[in-house]
C-alpha cells in the first residue's frame, strides 16, 4: 500500500476535518430559545436605526476610539522601530555590544507580547481605574512588541554582503547604520506600519466592550439591553471608520517625500518619542491606584486554584486554540473552493468582512442566544473571526497571481474547482500556510477574549479572579498564558522557517 | 625604492573545511596597477575581501601601510576602496543615493540622514557619476530599476567618489559594452588628481578578459587558492596562462 503524502495544499485543507466534532458539540448543544432574537439581530443588519440622537452619539464615539487608535498606534509603531532595532542583531554587529543585551531585549519583548492586549487592559482596569489612558497603554504594550518583533525580523534579513559594502567606507557608525537599515524600516512601515493601525482601531474596539470607552461600549451597551438596531448603527459606523482609514492610508507614499514633509515627520517622530516620555512619567508618579496599593498584594492574596482544574484550564485553552486556528486555516480555502463562482466569491468576501468587523466578543454572545456555553462554541468564534481575516489575504493573493497555469489547466477541459485548487490555490498554499502560523500566534492570545465571555479556558479564570482581587490566582494565570504563547511561538516559528 | 601599501605574509583561508587560499605571498606597492587572473572559483574575491579587511585569513599576515589592520585608524581604512563584484548597492535608494553613500567616511551623521531622506547635496555624486557616462535621466531612478551595465556604473562611481588612494575591483567590467569597457578601465587606471576629481592610485582589479591586459603594471595568477605567477605584464607568456587556465 502507498503511504499518505501531504503536501502544502492538503494540509491547508485537512484541519477543516475539526468541524465534525465540533458541529457534533454545537448541534447538541443546540436551544432554541434565542433564535428569535438571533432573527432579530440579522433583520437589523438591514435596518439600523438612524436618528440625530445616535449620529451624534455615534460622531462621539468614533471620535474617541479613532483618538485612543491613532495614539497607540503612533506610539506602538515609533517604539516598535526603536525596539525593532535593538532587537536585531545588525545592531549588536555593527556597534559591537555584546550579544548578550540582545538576548535580553528579546525575552523581555517575548514575554510583553505573549499576553493579549485585552488582558494587559483588564489588569491596568482594575489597578489604575478606568481611562482613555488605560486604553492606550493597554495596546501600545503588546503592540509594540509586536510591531518591533516584525521589524527586527526584517532587519536580519539585510545580508552580510550589504552590511560589509558600508561597513568597508569607514563612516560614522550611525552613518553606516542608518543607511543599512533605512530601506527595511520604511518598507515595513508601508506594508505592515500602516496596516497596524486598522488593528489598533479594532482593538480600541474590544477594550471598549469592557468599558474603556469608544464605540465597542456603545456596541457592548446596546447588546446588554438587546437593542439590535442601535448595535448594527454602531457596527456599520465601524466598518465606515475601518474603510476610510484603510483607503487614507493607501493614499499614504513613503517615497519621494519633499523637504518640508521629511522634516514634519522627522518632528513628529522625536516629539512622540519625547511626550511619551514625560506621559510614562506623569503616568507613573501622579496615577491614583485603585485596590493596589503595593507589590506585596500579589503576595498576600489567596489562590483558590486546584492544581487539576487549573490544568484543565490550561488544556482547554491549548485545544481552543489549535481548534481556532484549524478552522482559520481551512476554511477560506475550503468555501472559496466549493462555492467557484462570481456571485460565491462576492459573498464570501461580505461574510468575511463582517466576520472581521464584528468584535468576537458579540460574535460570542450572539451565537450564545441558541447556543449553550461551550469549548466548541468559542473555538468556532474565534475560528471564524480569523477566517475572516486569512480569507482577506487569500483573496488579495489569488487576485494578483499569475493565472497562467489555471488558463491553461481550464484550457484541458479540468474542471472549474480542480482547475482552481491545483492552477491557483496550490501556488499560494505554502504562503498562505506561512502567514497562518502567524496569524496562529495571534489565535493563542485572542483565546483570552472568547474566554472572558464564553466562559472557556484562562480567560474566564482571568476575569474570575480580576473581579475577586486575588492578584496571586492572576498572576498565576498569567504566567501560564504567557507560557502557552510563547511555547506556541517557538513552534510556529519551526513551522515558518520550514515553509519560507 | 617603492612604497609598500599592502603585503600579504603567507596568507592561508579556509572555509568550510575547504582551503580557498594557500600560502599567499605578494606586495602592493604605490601606484601599481595588477591585473589578478584566474579561473571562476580560483579565490579571487576571497583574496580581494582579505586585501579589503572583510574577512581575516586563517593563517599568515596582511599589513596595510606596515601596520596591522586593527592598528589602522579611519582615516588610513578610508584610503582602500572595493568594487565588489556582486555590486552591494543599497536597494531602495536611488542611484545618486548610491553614489553619495560613499561619501559617508568623510560626512557626519546628519549628511547620512539627509542623504536617505534625499534633502542633501549631490553636486559631488553627479560629478563622478558623469565621470563613469551614467545618463541624468537616471539619477534618481531607484537602484533596481537599472539595467546591470547602469548598476555597475553606480557601483564604479560610489567607490571612486570616496577619493582612495588603493583600488581593489572584482571584475568591475561586467555587463559593459565594449566602448564602456575602455572608458572605465582607463578611469581606474589612470592617477587623477585635479578639478576636484581624484582617481586611487593604485589598484588590484580581477578580470577575465586578457585583451584588457594593456595598461596594467603587473598581472598575478592564481589558480585554486594558490599563485602561480606575479610578473610584468611585458614578461607575461601564454605559457603562464595555460597553467591558471
Amino acid at each position: 500500500m502507498r503511504k499518505l503524502k501531504l503536501n502544502h495544499t492538503s494540509i491547508s485543507f485537512l484541519p477543516i476535518l475539526v468541524c465534525i466534532p465540533l458541529a457534533y458539540q454545537i448541534l447538541t448543544n443546540l436551544h432554541f430559545g434565542g433564535f428569535e432574537l438571533f432573527r432579530e439581530f440579522i433583520i437589523s443588519a438591514f435596518n439600523p436605526e438612524i436618528n440625530n440622537e445616535i449620529i451624534i452619539t455615534v460622531v462621539k464615539r468614533l471620535n474617541q476610539t479613532l483618538l485612543i487608535a491613532l495614539f497607540s498606534w503612533l506610539i506602538s509603531i515609533i517604539f516598535g522601530v526603536i525596539f525593532g532595532i535593538l532587537s536585531s542583531n545588525i545592531f549588536y554587529k555593527i556597534f559591537n555590544i555584546p550579544i548578550f543585551f540582545y538576548r535580553i531585549i528579546k525575552f523581555f519583548l517575548t514575554i510583553i507580547r505573549s499576553i493579549h492586549e485585552i488582558i494587559w487592559g483588564l489588569v491596568l482596569m482594575q489597578i489604575y481605574g478606568i481611562n482613555f489612558s488605560i486604553g492606550i497603554i493597554a495596546i501600545c504594550i503588546p503592540y509594540i512588541a509586536v510591531n518591533s518583533k516584525v521589524f527586527a525580523e526584517q532587519l536580519e534579513t539585510i545580508e552580510d554582503e550589504s552590511f560589509d559594502a558600508i561597513n568597508q567606507i569607514h563612516g560614522p557608525k550611525f552613518s553606516s547604520f542608518l543607511t543599512l537599515i533605512w530601506n527595511r524600516i520604511v518598507n515595513t512601515l508601508k506594508n505592515f506600519g500602516l496596516y497596524r493601525l486598522e488593528c489598533a482601531i479594532r482593538s480600541t474596539v474590544m477594550l471598549g466592550l469592557f468599558g474603556i470607552g469608544g464605540i465597542g461600549t456603545s456596541i457592548f451597551l446596546s447588546f446588554q439591553t438587546l437593542n439590535f438596531r442601535e448595535l448594527w448603527t454602531y457596527l456599520w459606523s465601524l466598518a465606515i471608520l475601518i474603510i476610510l482609514s484603510r483607503e487614507i492610508i493607501k493614499k499614504i507614499k513613503f517615497k519621494n517625500l519633499n523637504k518640508n514633509i521629511s522634516i514634519f515627520l522627522t518632528a513628529v517622530f522625536f516629539t512622540t518619542i519625547l511626550l511619551t516620555f514625560s506621559y510614562f512619567l506623569y503616568f507613573i508618579f501622579n496615577s491614583s491606584f485603585v485596590d493596589f496599593y503595593s507589590i506585596n498584594s500579589l503576595f498576600k492574596s489567596s489562590s483558590d486554584l486546584v492544581f487539576l482544574d487549573f490544568l484543565k484550564l490550561i488544556i482547554d485553552t491549548i485545544i481552543l486554540s489549535l481548534l481556532s486556528t484549524a478552522i482559520a486555516i481551512s476554511l477560506p480555502p475550503f468555501v472559496i473552493g466549493i462555492f467557484n463562482n462570481n456571485t460565491s466569491r462576492i459573498l464570501i468576501r461580505l461574510l468575511a468582512f463582517l466576520l472581521r468587523l464584528i468584535p468576537p466578543p458579540v460574535l460570542i454572545l450572539t451565537l450564545l442566544t441558541f447556543n449553550n456555553p461551550s469549548l466548541s462554541l468559542a473555538a468556532l468564534t474565534l475560528g471564524l473571526h480569523n477566517a475572516g481575516i486569512t480569507s482577506k489575504l487569500l483573496f488579495t493573493n489569488l487576485d494578483s497571481q499569475d493565472k497562467r497555469n489555471y488558463i491553461a489547466m481550464k484550457s484541458l477541459g479540468t474542471s472549474e474547482k480542480t482547475s482552481w485548487l491545483l492552477g491557483l490555490f496550490s501556488q499560494q498554499a505554502k504562503s498562505y500556510l506561512a502567514y497562518c502560523t502567524y496569524r496562529s500566534d495571534i489565535i493563542i492570545r485572542e483565546t483570552a477574549i472568547v474566554g472572558v465571555i464564553g466562559s472557556v479556558g484562562l480567560g474566564w479564570q482571568l476575569q474570575e479572579s480580576l473581579s475577586s482581587f486575588a492578584w496571586q490566582e492572576v498572576i498565576t494565570v498569567l504566567i501560564a498564558y504567557s507560557s502557552i504563547a510563547i511555547f506556541g511561538e517557538l513552534i510556529n516559528g519551526k513551522i515558518k522557517t520550514s515553509l519560507t | 625604492m617603492k612604497n609598500i601599501l599592502l603585503e600579504l605574509k603567507d596568507i592561508s583561508f579556509v572555509n568550510d573545511k575547504n582551503l580557498i587560499l594557500n600560502k599567499i605571498n605578494f606586495k602592493i606597492n604605490s601606484g601599481d596597477k595588477i591585473a589578478l587572473l584566474g579561473k571562476s572559483g580560483s579565490g579571487k574575491t576571497t583574496l580581494i575581501s582579505i586585501l579589503n579587511g572583510t574577512i581575516k585569513p586563517t593563517k599568515g599576515e596582511v599589513k596595510y601601510f606596515n601596520k596591522k589592520y586593527k592598528e589602522l585608524d579611519l582615516n588610513q581604512k578610508q584610503k582602500i576602496t572595493t568594487i565588489w563584484q556582486d555590486l552591494r548597492l543599497i536597494e531602495g535608494l536611488s542611484a545618486e543615493q548610491n553614489v553619495n553613500c560613499g561619501l559617508l567616511g568623510k560626512k557626519s551623521f546628519y549628511f547620512a540622514f539627509k542623504n536617505l531622506l534625499n534633502i542633501c547635496s549631490f553636486k559631488r555624486a553627479h560629478k563622478y557619476m558623469q565621470l563613469c557616462k551614467i545618463p541624468q535621466s537616471i539619477y534618481s531612478k531607484e537602484i533596481n530599476k537599472l539595467s546591470g551595465g547602469e548598476k555597475q556604473r553606480v557601483a564604479i562611481a560610489r567607490s571612486l567618489i570616496q577619493e582612495s588612494e588603493i583600488l581593489l575591483a572584482d571584475e568591475p567590467f561586467n555587463n559593459l559594452d565594449p566602448k564602456l569597457i575602455t572608458l572605465i578601465k582607463n578611469l581606474l587606471l589612470t592617477h587623477e588628481n585635479k578639478n576636484n576629481i581624484k582617481t586611487p592610485s593604485t589598484g588590484l582589479i580581477s578580470l577575465h578578459r586578457l585583451d584588457l591586459l594593456d595598461g596594467f603594471n603587473r598581472v598575478l595568477g592564481i589558480k585554486d587558492g594558490e599563485i602561480f605567477f606575479n610578473l610584468d605584464r611585458i614578461k607575461l607568456k601564454k605559457s603562464h596562462l595555460d597553467k591558471i587556465y
